[in-house]
């Protein structure tokens, strides 16, 4: 996934233009995203429901690129992400309620960082396991969180929750869904620079090597469980920030607020999307935050939407969304070759 | 004292459960290769067929049972056939996702057939609590520790010392070198799911008059069953019993000394503790791996 350029000349530089195929492919989908991204409220402003999907789905874009980048980037598996966003949340929360004043840059930066050292412990142990060991060991910590915020009553007043006020900086509120909207993708803004700038960077090199094979990166000097570790702090850094801002969209933080299967939905959602593809993580948080906006949650849909779409692109299209216009391509061009080359041959179906 | 050991007992129809589960996730994983993480929602299907044949078709509670475990062995082998045997030369990680996606749409499917009400199911066995040796046990609970003990060791007689059970530990070696042997793989992979399916089914009816029937009933019951399988050594079906067992007592022993919200806290404790000072449980083997 992640492509090594080599030069020649130690030192140099390989030149990039715009012409670059490759290069364009990469910029492509910021600036459109950027693009929508910016101008959206200017036609769907006036509607606070719709506002405020438009912002879920930016939270929850965070979340999944954090989960894709233990999954996609990073080869392992998490089942337990909403407990992250948990201990995010509630870390944003107490601190908005407790600490009068507080500049909601410093506070986000808290909530990753508290949610960050959560991640290294919890990276400890699972840098020896793989495979369904940490998977279960995940789910069983996504379990475990809300059942802690439940019991831990002095600080998170159990099954009540917290009510957190809207972000402030200085004298400065941010109250409407608009402005929410726009704090929003600018934490993301950043947040996607950050991830990407670590992709590029001999770190996140090490974690695609450590995802596809741990003795041969081993080989190469790396640190298979020290990268692991690290993969998982980072991992849950980003989570704990969406937490925040989660926090601030909803306005109340509460064990319910976290189930089960808000994990199993980030995990569809990175499937969905494509494993290791952080613009195909972005598509699937906006169908999972336009599929939950118009499904009731008890009906049922949403999950036979989200896992359905797991199973029938697992067996059709195993590298998600984001392989689409390729595999279409490429069908495309089976077809046509098919056509040219043997004309009378039957057509079988593929 | 008295009353240590009187917990221990009361904890142990749920180990039954507990190691019912178990053994259904350790068959389909011994046999296959896959952890099927579905397991819990094809359970909960089953126990709602169960509750459609008892209110709906009126059948009584016996053969509804039977046909019930008919359809469960149904549904896992068609899993296996339609789905996990297109990916078996996939990765785990993989097949894992796989029964992932399985898990969220059968759940989903559940709440849209029978919704999201509770629903009730009978015990097996009621009456009141019979006295041996001055400690208080359910019938129902007995019965599940009978059935536990008696499924177990059948399953263990099985495996270890019949035809059936020497090709299906050649299938779970190498399914390659089985199939040129002359073992009929495909056939044995979808009879250790039909059967799984089956055990973690029991499980499932089982534990309903405890909890209450809806789609997510066993999310919480997977978690014990998990931990169950990892303490039994995730490879060993004797290990499943015994692990079942020990969850269920440990997990009642939590209930009555520390508290009943933090059970599940506790448990994923034990696991993660197991997974790292033991990782091949308390009956498997050590093993390496080249991955």
């Amino acid at each position: 996934m992640s492509e090594v350029s080599v030069s020649p000349v130690a030192g140099e530089v390989p030149r990039r233009s715009l012409r670059d195929r490759r290069t364009l492919s990469r910029i492509l989908p910021a600036v459109v995203f950027a693009v929508v991204a910016i101008a959206f409220p200017a036609f769907e402003g006036g509607d606070a429901y719709v506002m405020f999907t438009a912002t879920q789905a930016l939270v929850y874009g965070l979340a999944i690129i954090s989960l894709n980048l233990l999954i996609g980037f990073g080869g392992q598996i998490s089942l337990g992400h909403a407990g992250l966003l948990a201990i995010g949340g509630y870390t944003g929360a107490l601190l908005a309620i407790h600490v009068s004043g507080i500049p909601v840059p410093v506070e986000i930066l808290a909530a990753g960082a508290v949610t960050a050292a959560v991640g290294f412990l919890l990276g400890l142990p699972t840098g020896r396991l793989r495979g369904h060991y940490l998977a279960i060991v995940t789910l069983g910590f996504g379990v475990a969180v809300p059942q802690i915020a439940l019991n831990w009553t002095s600080l998170t007043d159990g099954r009540t929750g917290l009510t957190v006020p809207p972000p402030q900086i200085g004298n400065t509120i941010f109250p409407t869904p608009t402005e929410l909207y726009y704090f929003s993708l600018i934490v993301l803004a950043v947040s996607l620079l950050a991830i990407f700038s670590m992709l590029a960077s001999s770190t996140g090199r090490a974690f695609a090597a450590v995802r596809d094979s741990e003795p041969a990166a081993a080989a190469m000097g790396i640190n298979v469980t020290a990268t692991k570790v690290v993969l998982f702090t980072v991992s849950a850094f980003f989570a704990g920030v969406a937490g925040d801002l989660n926090a601030h969209l909803q306005g109340l933080v509460s064990p319910d607020s976290f189930p089960f299967s808000l994990s199993l939905f980030f995990f569809a959602a990175v499937v969905v999307g494509g494993l290791a593809s952080v613009w195909g993580s972005l598509a699937g948080a906006i169908v999972l935050a336009v599929i939950e906006a118009k499904t009731s949650s008890s009906s049922g849909y949403e999950p036979v939407i989200l896992g359905g779409a797991v199973v029938v692109l697992l067996l059709l299209l195993p590298g998600g969304l984001a392989r689409l216009p390729a595999t279409v391509l490429q069908a495309a061009r089976r077809v046509g070759a098919r056509g040219r080359g043997v004309r009378h041959a039957p057509l079988e179906t593929p | 004292m008295h009353n240590f050991v009187q917990f221990v007992v009361g904890g142990l129809g749920f180990g039954g459960i507990y190691a019912f589960a178990a053994l259904g996730l350790v068959l389909i994983f011994k046999t296959s290769g896959v952890v099927n993480f579905a397991f819990g929602a094809m359970a909960t299907v089953v126990t709602m067929i169960l509750w459609t044949l008892l209110n709906h078709a009126g059948l009584p509670f016996a053969a509804a049972w039977v046909v019930a475990m008919a359809i469960a062995m149904a549904i896992g082998a068609a899993t296996n056939l339609a789905l996990l045997q297109r990916l078996h030369q996939s990765s785990p990680t993989v097949q894992i996702v796989l029964t992932l996606g399985l898990l969220i749409l059968i759940e989903g499917l559940a709440g849209v057939l029978w919704g999201y009400g509770p629903k009730s199911l009978p015990q097996p066995l009621s009456g009141t609590p019979v006295s041996i040796a001055s400690f208080l046990i359910t019938p129902n609970d007995l019965f599940i520790i009978g059935l536990t003990i008696v499924i177990g060791l059948v399953l263990f007689v099985v495996f270890e010392w019949t035809r059936i059970g020497l090709a299906m530990r050649a299938v779970a070696a190498d399914r390659e070198v089985a199939a040129l042997m002359g073992v009929r793989t495909r056939r044995y992979v979808s009879g250790a799911w039909a059967v799984g399916t089956a055990l973690t089914g029991v499980a499932a009816i089982l534990v309903t008059p405890a909890l209450s029937l809806d789609p997510t009933m066993m999310d919480q019951v997977a978690v014990f069953a998990f931990a169950a399988a990892i303490l039994g050594g995730f490879g060993s079906l004797i290990g499943a019993v015994v692990g079942g067992f020990l969850i269920g007592v440990g997990s009642n022993l939590i209930a009555a000394y520390v508290s009943t919200n933090l059970q599940l806290t506790l448990i994923f404790v034990v696991i993660v503790v197991v997974l790292y000072l033991r990782p091949q449980g308390l009956f498997g083997v050590r093993a390496t791996s080249r991955q």
